[in-house]
């Protein structure tokens, strides 16, 4: 019945929401550039003012965490239609089609739930929370009603997008289910399984998976319909949570982090990282793909995300590869696989988000990520140079052109060499590290004449992202409050146990479960869920932390190349057109190089674990 | 049996953890299988702020916060907080029993914390690269201080730079020299092996950090009369052997701390210490409730 439904909507009435919603997009999008904007401002100044003039601005660290807040507030509904809505849609294409129609009525009413759930939980909290923010002044509820702006938003543009794609009766079944789930679990209506309520939850994001919810979404909704299963964790009480998993001054590197990585890139220094890697790596064997994966290492040194990285690649390498013979879903596979080293060269979001859920330092971490990432790019190295037998795409460059050439592309490599010394030597704390370097290809950008259209589009792109990655981490945080009251570590911990005593169990049984988890979990989400309960397994049985930290992060960093949930082949698939399942199945050998780096850095932590 | 959710910011062996161990028990030992204390240990509920917002919002029954925090709500209970103004632990306990203890215990609850009981972390030492016994060194110094106007007005009255850096990248900036000293509780000095990179320790205890025992006032308001009796008896008691926890655990620390070479100093000069908290008296005066009020907790034996 809704199929023909679906179909009968004025074509008017979908225009006009078409307009509104691209209208609305752009505003928001702009306001949320600006803010990053003034963000980096504030961080920059922060810095300048405690090295020239010995002072600093009470309360800068709290204006930045509630303007990242912002950020998220405003970026939020904008994700819903990103290549980082993290929606897996292996599954949902499987289902027959009457099936999948109302897989899809399901997952909008997830991302309803959640728009409600956020909008009204925010609000309870501003109403009870109180307090004063000490450094600012002003009252602590005003990031929940930043935060609340966006649940408010995801709603309107999800209907808005539901009625310019004319499917009228999966809005009005998704609206029913929501409102009916919205109603029950305020209802006061109790249901007694005796299960774990982090159980429950799981089962939810599950179901939500399946269905391709957002994956933020699935886990909002989700932690809110285990309230009428005993959760306790109450509406208000989520939302604390998930605000406060945001509410952290380390995880403002990341807006900076994408934005350096999108300005290297439109500056064009990025192109001359590429002249530079054909010049020593181009003459070889499958030349232009290792030219790909040098220029990956040297993009990771300045870049700390991987899925900037890949969409970068996948725009740049692609057409390359593909013009020198490669087919078009090898050529998409050595992108996505070369972008795993990004996440694990420092500087790193992958480790910040590891520091931030453990308490382990970044610096030290940052460190142990450049030994990681380089033992991973020698084992690309040889899966590229087995795999590929294309011609050379050039002679061997004359020492003299290289030279040059290596002096073209210092721009690039002065900006790692201040992230990674400023924050190894505690020069600068790494969000500060992160801004400066934000702030420097921006001048590189106007230094090589991005125009301003070219700049706020970076600005944009980078807030939107942003805000996607923060939704995710925020949205992970009430799961893992359920995780903790479970005691879900101590059940790790048993499991550890019944393999045996030591460091080989402790590895053994994180791989398995970092290998589960990778399958269907953004690496984001995975850290922050699992890193603070399996590294107390791993340093109880004498790893050492960094080492393990490391470990876990490769781990589901090949994760990000699997499917059914593999961020990084999703991206390159969404930029290059090539289909997702001809990715996964071309990247095999990289995995399969990348496990076996795995496997030799683990043997590492054995061996220092053995010795120390 | 009423399960309630208790957060503890540390490892299940540190006094923030085995002081619920105890209120535990003892209120299993009047009320037998009336409550049970699930403790989640090393903050995996969150920071001291989270804890204390989810306490209000309800799925947090009970913890420990220092003072600092609390003054988000009450900013009267930075009384506590205010340097040189406790000679010792003893000082601190008596006047959190005076009446002005009494009056921020009120406060406290209308803003949704029950307190039955003040604790004391222990005293806050300066930690410098160089033996330090008077102020004057301090002038010209990058400090690592809390991000609290209390804090870097202080620092800032001996002419040190105050620096805001995480708590956990404090070693590697110690040791880079991007900050020259900081100051710390003894316990924190040990656990965050802060000796290795400053390892002398000036025992100033220019800050006794106080804090508090706490149960959420959603769950307090399910309680009968006997209940919340039961329950707030077990938190003095809990609070005094937090406090008896604390003290043991600072020597075993402390000996820990000499065995790797670390130096322990006594100030002198007490009156440029002293005269370096006066004007943080000052200006704290009107939020405390008033230079009397400070008068009288000074004097208090
Ligand atoms: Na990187
Ligand atoms: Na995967």
């Amino acid at each position: 019945m809704s199929l023909t439904l679906d179909q009968g909507v004025p074509e008017g009435l979908a225009w006009r929401a078409g307009r509104v919603l691209d209208v609305a997009s752009a505003w928001l999008s702009a306001i949320a550039a600006l803010v990053l904007a003034g963000l980096m401002v504030l961080v920059v100044s922060g810095f300048v003012l405690r090295y020239a003039f010995s002072s600093s601005i009470m309360g800068a660290e709290a204006a930045g965490i509630w303007l990242n807040v912002a950020i998220v507030g405003l970026g939020a509904p904008l994700a819903l239609n990103s290549t980082l809505a993290m929606r897996l849609d292996v599954f949902q294409r499987l289902l027959p089609r009457h099936v999948r129609l109302g897989a899809d009525m399901v997952a909008e009413a997830m991302t309803l739930l959640s728009g409600l759930v956020i909008a009204h939980g925010s609000y309870t909290v501003t109403r009870i929370v109180g307090g004063t923010n000490a450094g600012l002044g002003l009252p602590e509820w005003i990031p929940f009603a930043l935060f609340a702006l966006g649940g408010g938003l995801v709603v309107l543009f999800t209907v808005l997008k539901l009625i310019a794609d004319g499917r009228i009766a999966t809005l009005v079944v998704a609206l029913a289910l929501a409102a009916f789930a919205f109603w029950l679990a305020g209802s006061g209506i109790r249901i007694e399984t005796g299960l774990p309520k982090s159980l429950i939850l799981g089962l939810i994001v599950v179901v939500g998976l399946v269905v391709a919810a957002p994956l933020p979404h699935a886990f909002i909704a989700g932690a809110f319909l285990v309230v009428p299963f005993g959760s306790p964790l109450p509406e208000p009480a989520i939302l604390n949570s998930a605000v406060s998993g945001i509410m952290k001054f380390l995880l403002l590197a990341i807006p900076f982090f994408l934005l350096t990585g999108t300005l290297l890139a439109r500056s064009g220094v990025a192109t001359r990282l590429i002249e530079f890697a054909g010049a020593l790596v181009g003459h070889m064997r499958g030349g232009l793909a290792q030219t790909t994966l040098l220029t990956n290492v040297f993009f990771s040194g300045a870049s700390g995300s991987s899925i900037a990285s890949a969409a970068f690649g996948a725009a740049t390498f692609q057409p390359e590869l593909e013009r020198h013979g490669y087919p078009p879903a090898k050529a998409g596979a050595i992108i996505a696989a070369t972008s795993v080293l990004d996440n694990v060269i420092p500087p790193s979001i992958a480790f910040l988000i590891l520091a931030m859920a453990t308490n382990l330092s970044v610096g030290q971490l940052l460190v142990g990520g450049l030994w990681g990432g380089l033992v991973m790019a020698v084992a690309l190295f040889v899966v590229i140079r087995l795999t590929c037998r294309d011609a050379p795409v050039s002679a061997p460059a004359a020492g003299g052109t290289r030279w040059r050439l290596a002096l073209r592309a210092v721009p690039a490599f002065g900006l790692g060499l201040i992230v990674v010394f400023g924050i190894r030597l505690g020069l600068v704390t790494t969000t500060e590290a992160a801004a400066m370097a934000a702030l420097y290809t921006f001048g590189l950008s106007v230094w090589f004449g991005v125009g301003a259209r070219g700049l706020v589009a970076a600005f944009r792109q980078s807030a939107t992202e942003a805000a996607a990655i923060a939704l995710l981490i925020a949205s992970a945080a009430p799961f893992a409050f359920l995780l903790a009251v479970d005691d879900i570590s101590g059940l790790i911990g048993d499991l550890a146990a019944f393999f045996g005593q030591g460091p080989v169990a402790a590895l053994l049984v994180s791989a398995i479960i970092l290998f589960l988890v990778g399958l269907v979990l953004d690496i984001g989400a995975a850290i922050l869920l699992f890193g603070p309960l399996l590294l107390p397994i791993a340093t109880a049985a004498g790893i050492d932390p960094i080492v393990f930290g490391v470990i876990m992060v490769v781990n589901l960093m090949i994760g990000g190349l699997t499917p059914p949930f593999g961020v990084l082949v999703f991206v390159v698939g969404g930029v290059t057109g090539v289909p997702t399942a001809h990715l996964f199945r071309a990247v095999l050998p990289h995995v399969a190089g990348l496990t076996v780096a795995l496997f030799a850095i683990s043997l590492f932590a054995l061996v220092w674990a053995a010795i120390a | 049996q009423t399960t309630l959710t208790v957060a503890s910011l540390m490892g299940p062996d540190r006094p923030e953890s085995k002081v619920w161990e105890r209120i535990g028990e003892i209120v299993d030992d009047k009320l037998p299988g009336a409550f049970s204390f699930n403790v989640v240990p090393n903050a995996a509920l969150g920071a001291e702020k989270e804890v204390a917002q989810a306490a209000k919002l309800g799925s947090v029954q009970a913890s420990l916060s220092t003072i600092s925090l609390m003054s988000s709500w009450v900013p009267e209970a930075q009384i506590f907080d205010l340097p040189f103004l406790f000679r010792d632990s003893e000082h601190l306990i008596a006047a959190t029993k005076s009446k002005v203890g009494d009056d921020i215990k009120a406060k406290l609850a209308d803003q949704g914390f029950i307190v039955p009981a003040f604790i004391d972390y222990g005293a806050r030492q300066l930690l410098t690269k160089t033996p330090i016994s008077a102020p004057g060194p301090l002038k010209g110094m990058n400090m690592r201080v809390i991000q609290s106007p209390l804090h870097m007005e202080l620092w800032s009255n001996y002419g040190a730079n105050p620096t805001g850096i995480p708590i956990v990248e404090a070693y590697n900036a110690l040791q880079t020299g991007v900050v020259d000293c900081m100051d710390l509780t003894k316990s924190a000095y040990v656990s965050f092996k802060l000796y290795e990179v400053v390892p002398y320790m000036t025992e100033t205890a220019h800050i006794r950090a106080a804090g508090v025992v706490y149960f959420a006032q959603p769950f307090w308001a399910t309680l009968n009369d006997e209940q919340k009796q039961v329950l707030g008896e077990a938190a003095v008691e809990g609070a005094a052997y937090f406090n008896e926890l604390v003290r043991a655990d600072e020597d075993t620390a402390m000996a820990t701390a000499a065995e790797a070479g670390a130096e322990v100093i006594q100030p002198t000069d007490m009156e440029a210490w002293v005269a370096g908290a006066k004007p943080v008296w000052t200006s704290m005066a009107d939020t405390v409730g008033g230079m009397d009020r400070i008068d009288a907790i000074r004097e208090l034996s």
